[in-house]
């Protein structure tokens, strides 16, 4: 409608203008190509403003149920035009380039966001959503939650920490158990690894692959698994089977493997990390005293 | 007319040819003969260019083979080769057409000379099946038709090569196939072919050079170079030699 | 044999399929239109003076959108084609893919080192990342089918057969250097390497259409002029030198044009693949493989089946979309083996 309206005076001022036309309204409907984002539109209570998704907005599981965009580094420029949408939003990963572009230039906003694993970047990320949905108040409650549970954490392992040595701990990723990829420097496994007070063995920059005996001479304390095709218990069962050399690591013999969903470590922070992060940290210093959860 | 003289060439350090001199005059048919070995489809290949001799010179109408740009050479210059590959499914009149590739006489008059050249293969009945369905023996007469296209009419100046042109053909079309050589000849070309079957040479071949382990032994006439003691040195063979009792030429009879 | 189709029919009902894929290519896509107004902006496009009320939209996905892509789509379908001429022409094999000369290979290791080489650095300027891609890739692509020519090259003479070893060496060495880089680059890399590495039509600008097009009229140009040269090669090298051919020339313009044609295609539209191999086959099962018909149908075709693959690829799964190169492969292989089976009888 306000796009109808506005159309003969956008075309005066130029193309460049056209989006600036729109900002005083708030952008009704919205695509999403980013997991966490979308996590927190819904947290924000924009769920109902979302017209499509991408491939990692898996949570809340009502999302799928949503016309899916594609993986968010492929988007399709005439697909999400389809949707109509008001505003596109996604992380610095989302592309490719021209088709962002294009998007542009038919007048849908496009707003980009941080996926970096920083507790400023949620903050940063929070301000700009609530501006966007209208809820504001909402954003800085959320924003100023998520700090106080990371601070609760950052204490709590502290607390821990100073009792007894960091465990070693491998995150390894994997697909029905076979071959996983074991998490190193620079990646937000190793980011979740180390706010959750773990000490990550592994290195190397990136997701590698190891060899089943590295694995066994690194000898974690823990491991930290997460597959991206079976739940919880299965996983376990499959990633033992495939990687047999495991077993005789103190973290098999001492049962210390804890399961992460895989879908925690991609686009960023999301709203259901500091429960997650609690729940690690609980399994790394096991005689601490469990704070009540959130 | 090509000529060649003093021809030698060397394959590593093993001498292939030597001192070979040889002219294929206008309306004549020379005949290579020689045991396998001997050198004659070398000596094919230095005629036609693919093969540089070592020593001494192959020209063209008086101007050196090397010389000639591509297509003029084409227009005067044909080689039937002994096995030609083609694996896609042509026409046959169009296998036959690439012998008009050379010339720019145009859509109408190829068709014509098209026609005319597979009537003088004894092939025109091929015409619109695919090469890949005919057999060898008519792959073989649907290539002849081919080089005898790209000189045709083949009058004074044209050149053709033959590397065993009947290899695959049943007696019929063995004599067929060098009757249509022997009347191109007639028109005005030189025609050089290589021939295992002495018969055949005796009968269609004005000339014929003998040759053993890539030396001349003879250049000659038929009656001249096919003597059962020349038979002897080159092949090892013992043969009478008779009359032809219609046509008088050679006739080669293993003893 | 079985009947030719004849080549007048052939061109007419390839014009014919063209046009029509054409306009389907610019009349369909997730955002649907009416056709009016489809019609309408196309011809406010073209430059006729019509209102613009109403068509905003229509003119943006038309002009910014469809366009480039229908173009981008036909460019890279017609130089594919033609390069699969090109190289089945030139190794004397129906069943030769413009692959062979390592051109895919040699455009996959530059486009790896842009896209890997690229997040080492810290990210390129986003400005310049798509470009850069191209120009790596198209380089690439040069560079290795340059050193499998010159591999192939003794004594002034160029070897088809020893091109062909080369050319498989240099793939399966460029495969294992994609493999490589693919190891060093982390999550997010990799998934830009995997997708570039499917094709895809997705974000056609004219910017980056216009070298391809350039590109693709100049092969589009030159090629058929050799076509009798073509046909005559197929007879084998000294066949065609005795019919007055400079075969070596006419190699190093094949081996040329295809590079360059590939190389084009592959950077602006990654690597797709059995369009090459099985556009030609198909001209040549249906109108004989008469390089003078053969050529120019293929251009047409290959932009036929590349336009018609891309709507697949664009509303199957819509509003996301389907990489390019996994439609024409489930398209080609398929077909390819149907013509296996058939070549044993």
């Amino acid at each position: 409608m306000m796009r109808f309206l506005f159309a003969p005076l956008a075309l005066c001022a130029g193309l460049v203008l056209s989006g600036h036309g729109l900002a005083a309204e708030l952008p009704q409907r919205w695509v999403s190509a980013g997991g966490a984002l979308s996590e927190w539109i819904s947290a924000l209570g924009g769920e109902a403003h979302l017209v499509g998704v991408d491939t990692t907005s898996q949570h809340p599981p009502s999302l799928k149920a949503l016309p899916s965009v594609g993986y968010q580094r492929q988007l399709s420029a005439e697909g999400i035009l389809s949707l109509r949408p008001d505003v596109l939003v996604g992380t610095e990963e989302m592309g490719p380039p021209p088709v962002l572009t294009q998007i542009r230039k038919a007048g849908v906003q496009v707003e980009l966001f941080s996926s970096k694993a920083e507790v400023q970047a949620v903050d940063q990320n929070l301000a700009r959503l609530g501006q966007l949905l209208g809820a504001q108040a909402q954003a800085q409650a959320l924003a100023a939650n998520y700090r106080q549970q990371l601070d609760a954490l950052h204490a709590q392992v502290r607390d821990a920490q100073a009792e007894r040595p960091a465990p070693g701990v491998l995150l390894l990723v994997g697909h029905a158990g076979a071959k996983p990829l074991v998490a190193g420097q620079g990646t937000a496994g190793d980011w979740v690894l180390t706010q959750a007070g773990g000490r990550n063995l592994a290195e190397h920059q990136g997701y590698k692959n190891f060899s089943n005996e590295t694995l066994a001479a690194l000898d974690p304390d823990v491991i930290v698994f997460s597959d991206r095709a079976l739940a919880d218990e299965q996983a376990l069962q499959a990633l033992l089977k495939e990687n047999p050399a495991l077993a005789a690591s103190r973290a098999v013999r001492e049962k210390r493997l804890v399961s992460l969903d895989p879908t925690l470590l991609v686009g960023g922070l999301g709203p259901r990390l500091p429960s997650t992060l609690q729940a690690l940290a609980t399994s790394f210093y096991p005689a601490t005293p469990t704070p009540s959860n959130p | 007319m090509l000529q060649v003289e003093g021809l030698y060439l060397r394959r590593g350090n093993q001498p292939v040819l030597h001192g070979i001199d040889l002219q294929l005059l206008p309306g004549q048919v020379v005949g290579v003969l020689g045991p396998n070995g001997a050198g004659k489809s070398s000596l094919l290949s230095v005629l036609c260019g693919e093969l540089q001799p070592d020593r001494g010179h192959v020209t063209l109408q008086g101007r050196a083979l090397g010389d000639w740009p591509g297509q003029a050479r084409a227009q005067r210059l044909a080689v039937l080769p002994q096995v030609a590959s083609l694996d896609f499914a042509f026409r046959v009149d169009e296998v036959v057409a690439m012998g008009r590739l050379p010339h720019a006489t145009g859509q109408r008059r190829d068709a014509q000379i098209v026609e005319a050249a597979l009537q003088a293969a004894d092939a025109l009945h091929l015409l619109d099946r695919s090469y890949l369905a005919l057999s060898g023996g008519e792959r073989q007469r649907v290539h002849l038709a081919r080089v005898l296209a790209q000189l045709w009419p083949g009058q004074d100046g044209a050149t053709l090569l033959l590397d065993e042109p009947t290899s695959m053909l049943d007696p019929l079309h063995q004599h067929t196939t060098l009757d249509a050589v022997r009347r191109f000849a007639d028109q005005g070309a030189a025609v050089l072919v290589i021939l295992h079957d002495l018969n055949l040479a005796a009968r269609y071949c004005d000339r014929i050079l003998l040759l053993e382990q890539g030396r001349c032994h003879a250049f000659s006439t038929p009656q001249a170079v096919l003597t059962p003691a020349a038979l002897k040195a080159v092949y090892g063979i013992d043969v009478l030699v008779q009359a032809h009792p219609e046509r008088g030429h050679p006739l080669i009879i293993a003893r | 044999m079985r009947p030719r189709v004849r080549p007048r029919t052939l061109f007419v009902c390839l014009g014919g399929l063209c046009l029509l894929s054409v306009w389907l290519s610019l009349a369909l896509g997730p955002v649907s239109l009416p056709l009016l107004d489809t019609l309408r902006a196309g011809l406010r496009l073209l430059g006729l003076p019509i209102a613009e009320d109403g068509l905003q939209q229509a003119q943006m996905i038309l002009g910014q959108i469809r366009v480039p892509r229908t173009l981008l789509g036909l460019a890279v379908g017609a130089v594919l084609a033609l390069s699969g001429v090109a190289m089945q022409g030139l190794f004397r094999n129906p069943l030769a893919d413009p692959g062979l000369v390592g051109v895919a290979a040699g455009a996959a290791v530059g486009a790896a080192v842009a896209i890997v080489g690229g997040s080492w650095l810290g990210g390129m300027p986003e400005a310049l990342a798509p470009y850069l891609l191209s120009l790596c890739a198209f380089l690439g692509g040069l560079a290795v089918t340059a050193l499998v020519y010159r591999l192939g090259r003794r004594d002034g003479q160029t070897s088809v057969a020893t091109m062909l070893l080369a050319g498989v060496a240099m793939t399966a060495l460029g495969g294992a250097a994609v493999g490589l880089f693919s190891y060093l680059a982390d999550d997010a890399t990799l998934r830009t390497l995997t997708f570039w590495n499917l094709g895809s039509l997705n974000g056609a600008s004219y910017e980056r259409v216009w070298p391809l097009l350039l590109v693709a009229v100049a092969v589009a140009a030159w090629l058929p002029r050799r076509a009798g040269a073509l046909n005559a090669l197929l007879l084998g090298e000294s066949e065609a030198r005795h019919l007055g051919i400079d075969v070596e020339r006419l190699k190093r313009e094949l081996v040329f044009c295809t590079a360059l044609g590939v190389g084009a295609a592959v950077a602006a539209a990654g690597l797709i693949g059995f369009v090459g191999l099985v556009v030609p086959h198909l001209v040549r099962l249906l109108a004989g493989p008469d390089h003078r018909v053969v050529l120019p149908a293929s251009l047409l075709a290959g932009g036929v089946l590349m336009l018609l693959a891309d709507l697949v690829a664009r509303l199957l799964l819509a509003p996301a979309e389907l990489p390019i190169g996994i439609v024409t492969a489930f398209i080609g292989a398929p077909f390819f083996l149907v013509l296996l089976i058939r070549g044993r009888t």
